[in-house]
């Protein structure tokens, strides 16, 4: 079975943030890791391969810093990967973003099931995977917690997470894009021998042209950013100032004393 | 006059609250752009549809037994047909696992511009501007759709529920719902006769800043047995298996209102968040002193846990 695994890098989200320009984060302060949802996509394309054969490929747009990330998902065993890098498609909302992982899957000759995390940690959009869906005419399904291929190789049933613990069991045809929920799986570490063999696994560099992508950035986008900045918040906790043991002490005195809730 | 439309959400023949708080956001949209609010309702029979009507002026109905349960084909092509029947400015839907499940996919098929997960709006121009959480809350962003229409997803509880009101108009809609590729075989509930911490009067909550699961039970755990309180998590915890998904607080996991809780290396993502905001006394324990978790807390320690909890049990044994 040939998988497709949508992988995006984004910031370890307790860095400190600082918005430039009132668009765009100040890049220099940042270390910045692979999507947490996306590393349970990845375990779950490589527990399929491992079940049933075929290839496990990544797919990322980004800029070049994403490579360090793509090749974590090649030391975890996935086999090659396309990354569309091209400042003109960054520039794009989700929209441009489903257009641009649209036309690389297409290059790659298409694929049996795409892959992605239910949501990136930056944009918590939850949209780019549905609308490649749209875009490839595929059924999609979100916030996959179980997931088994038919016999057949043809059809899925999946468990969808709902609100308040319940689960729907659904039915679908394959090829279909999945959304993967965090907890389904539990991610491989990358082993020495993986991250040895991933520094020579195939990486196609493509930008917008090479894949047929013609409308790219802010003029293909149907959103537009008014501004990007840091919230303040109407509420702030008091804080309880100290060493943990004054404040520990301090805390346990108002919670005694004052709330009376112990 | 166009339509700000209200797609409503329901299961079991049941509404769900949060499209009360979709009524709440269409009427407030609609009188900031002159438009009028509406809502549409997809389901079996039109018992939902006329329940609705009295929070909201006028409810599309469209009855098809393709309706009996959710799903993403069968919504974004009703949508559409609505939408194309009727002059439609803006569609609103739940930041909920269906609304995210089919508001993407109905973007594409109106080729609106779509902002998700939305707290916050104003008019100004002609355009509607929308507030969004962004980078687990630590940022906000303004977005707005360049597209002469615009699907929104809105954030559970950023906006109050519609009080009901005098009855609205229950007008039946045709609507012809083609191909629907994913058949919903049943639904499961996944931690039946588990523990119930939901009516507990103190909670201690960790997350992934526990650590691991032996550290989750010397700090979280060994507190909540202190103080005769429940232990849950975030949902980080759970996933790694530190604990069982009957424990987990948030979206997908249980709705607590203790009179105590405490998080304890907790960020406070928005769907833990959306799990326990209505506890009477919540405090925070976290070494990030810009995690979001300090915008809801009554008190906060600003520290490293695994010297906080021990001082704070060393304290509770004197």
């Amino acid at each position: 079975m040939k998988i497709a695994v949508c992988v995006k890098q984004v910031p370890d989200m307790e860095s400190k943030f600082t918005v430039v320009d009132n668009s765009r984060v100040d890049e220099s302060q940042i270390a910045f890791k692979m999507n947490d949802f996306d590393e349970f996509a990845v375990e779950a394309a490589l527990q399929i391969k491992e079940k049933l054969g075929g290839e496990v490929i990544i797919v990322s747009v980004g800029p070049e810093r994403i490579v360090k990330d793509i090749r974590q998902a090649f030391a975890m065993g996935a086999d090659w990967g396309i990354q569309v890098q091209d400042p003109q498609v960054d520039e794009g909302d989700s929209f441009v973003v489903a257009s641009a992982i649209n036309k690389a899957i297409e290059k790659i000759g298409g694929a049996d099931l795409i892959l992605t995390g239910v949501m990136s940690n930056d944009n918590q959009s939850a949209l780019t995977g549905i609308m490649v869906a749209d875009m490839m005419k595929l059924p999609h399904c979100t916030n996959v917690v179980k997931l088994e291929i038919g016999g057949d190789q043809k059809s899925l049933t999946i468990n969808r997470e709902l609100e308040g613990g319940l689960n729907e069991v659904v039915e679908m045809p394959l090829p279909a894009v999945l959304s993967i929920q965090s907890g389904i799986n539990q991610p491989r570490y990358p082993t020495l021998p993986g991250i040895m063999k991933a520094k020579k696994k195939r990486l196609d560099v493509v930008k917008a042209g090479d894949i047929g992508l013609s409308e790219v950035g802010k003029a293909a986008s149907k959103t537009e950013l008014v501004k990007m900045f840091i919230p303040v918040s109407e509420h702030k906790a008091e804080i309880i100032q100290g060493d943990p043991k004054q404040a520990a002490a301090a805390l346990v005195n108002k919670l005694k004393n004052e709330v009376k809730v112990i | 006059m166009g339509k700000i439309l209200v797609i409503a959400e329901h299961r079991n023949g049941k509404l769900s609250e949060g499209t009360l708080e979709l009524c709440k956001v269409a009427k407030e949209i609609a009188s900031a752009t002159g438009n009028t609010p509406a809502a549409a309702v997809f389901a079996k029979d039109d018992s939902i549809a006329k329940e609705l009507a009295q929070y909201i002026p006028e409810v599309l109905s469209a009855v098809d037994a393709k309706f009996e349960y959710y799903t993403a084909d069968a919504y974004s092509q009703a949508i559409r047909a609505v939408v194309e029947g009727n002059d439609v400015k803006g569609v609103v839907i739940a930041h909920s696992y269906d609304g995210v499940d089919f508001a993407g996919k109905t973007a594409m098929a109106i080729g609106a511009g779509i902002v998700s997960g939305v707290n916050k709006f104003e008019a100004k121009d002609g355009k509607v501007i929308f507030t969004r959480n962004i980078f687990n809350g630590k940022l906000q962003e303004q977005r707005s759709a360049k597209t002469d229409k615009f699907v929104v997803t809105v954030e559970k509880g950023a906006w109050d529920k519609e009080p009901s009101g005098s009855a609205g108009a229950v007008n039946s809609v045709a609507v012809s719902v083609g191909e629907v590729r994913t058949k919903v075989k049943e639904v499961i509930e996944t931690t039946k006769g588990a523990v119930d911490i939901s009516q507990a009067k103190v909670i201690i909550a960790g997350g992934r800043g526990t650590k691991d699961a032996d550290k989750y039970k010397a700090t979280v755990i060994a507190l909540a047995q202190k103080l005769n309180g429940e232990y849950g998590a975030s949902r980080a915890v759970v996933d790694a298996g530190w604990t069982d998904h009957a424990r987990q607080i948030g979206q997908s996991g249980k709705t607590v209102s203790p009179d105590l809780y405490i998080g304890v290396g907790i960020s406070g993502a928005i769907q833990h968040v959306a799990g326990m905001k209505s506890a009477k006394c919540i405090v925070a324990v976290n070494k990030d002193p810009e995690a979001p978790i300090f915008n809801i807390a009554t008190y906060g320690i600003v520290g490293d846990l695994f010297e906080v909890v021990p001082a704070m049990l060393e304290e509770l044994n004197k």
